[in-house]
């Protein structure tokens, strides 16, 4: 630029007000696309329902786990109750005596496999929910960031025009 | 992935929103001593509440284990009775952590936090599941009859970097143990 010649600072000027003019259009795209990536919303509030569903199915599951723990507990109760009353009988319960063992080491395999289950359970529970907690506020931090680029296209339009 | 620095940042920036949020008045004692996760001393059972707040870099989960006893009931639900402690409690909880996300928020702006979760407690036993970078807890204990526990597990994808905000400035309280796995 020559700063002696009064012309070029208006020829400056002129290609600035060319290069604004063309602008504008794109950032009528950047709006547009701003405004679609909003849309995401529609996407995140699915995921989140979906989520519900699977924490809800996850609290039926750890109260079924429960229901199961509690019934190997009884069981081994009841086969404890019934070698007691086998050895009572004596000789004329001895079939019964290998029956109530029997039972007895069955209860105490659901038992140990009722308490795997328990624990799957609370894993999945954990992390199910710290998936869907993530989901939820990554969902919120996008839509967030997506309003500051929605402002900052604004702005540059306002600063512009 | 975490520098100690910032870990210490966190626990300040915690430590900060646990006296200003999980108090009724001013005036209450709000004590926070360092625990190991399973070894707090607190009753088996129970539930606990689950706060996640996410950046795009890591996520720092905080868990809230209240120990029921009518002196924790009379002091949560003084305003609310006619909410379950496990409600009243989740509402403290969230504001604990909106404090402690504003205080995260200085070093990165993009910050969100989830609704309050409430799961069973012997989900803690699995955090480790959560490959977490960084794991501390604290035992809380409020005029000296209310207790909880509090726990931060923090997984990150990319270095994470917490700068020193005000918290890390009044950096006079005592800071968690951090267990590594």
């Amino acid at each position: 630029m020559n700063f002696n010649d009064p012309t070029s600072s208006a020829d400056a000027r002129s290609r600035t007000k060319v290069d604004t003019a063309a602008l504008l259009p794109r950032i009528d795209e950047l709006t547009l696309e701003a405004a679609r990536l909003k849309t995401l919303a529609v996407a995140f509030e699915r995921w989140h329902q979906d989520m519900i569903g699977m924490t809800a199915q996850n609290r039926t599951m750890s109260s079924k786990g429960e229901d199961l723990a509690s019934a190997a507990r009884q069981l081994i109760m009841l086969s404890l109750n019934a070698a007691i009353e086998a050895a009572r009988a004596g000789d004329a319960a001895r079939g019964f005596v290998v029956v109530a063992a029997e039972t007895k080491t069955l209860a105490q395999r659901v038992q140990v496999l009722s308490g795997d289950i328990g624990k799957t359970l609370h894993k999945s529970e954990l992390m199910t929910t710290t998936t869907f907690q993530d989901i939820q506020a990554g969902g919120k931090m996008m839509m967030a960031a997506i309003s500051g680029l929605e402002l900052l296209v604004k702005q540059l339009r306002s600063g512009i025009s | 992935m975490i520098s100690d620095h910032s870990k210490r940042n966190i626990e300040l920036a915690f430590q900060k929103a646990a006296r200003a949020s999980l108090v009724r008045g001013a005036g209450d004692v709000c004590e926070i001593v360092p625990t190991e996760i399973r070894k707090a001393g607190l009753p088996h059972g129970g539930r606990i509440v689950l706060i996640t707040i996410s950046s795009f870099i890591f996520r720092l989960m905080t868990i809230f284990r209240l120990v029921e006893s009518p002196a924790t009931r009379a002091y949560f639900r003084a305003s609310a009775a006619d909410q379950t402690l496990e409600d009243v409690f989740a509402e403290f909880a969230n504001l604990c952590c909106g404090v402690l996300s504003r205080e995260l928020s200085q070093s990165f702006p993009h910050l969100a936090m989830s609704i309050p979760e409430t799961l069973s407690s012997h989900c803690i036993e699995f955090l480790r599941e959560l490959n977490p970078q960084y794991l501390s807890s604290y035992l809380i204990t409020i005029n000296d009859s209310v207790r909880l526990q509090a726990t931060l597990c923090l997984s990150c994808s990319a270095p994470v970097e917490v700068a020193d905000s005000a918290a890390a400035a009044e950096s006079g309280h005592v800071v968690g143990e951090l267990e590594m796995f």
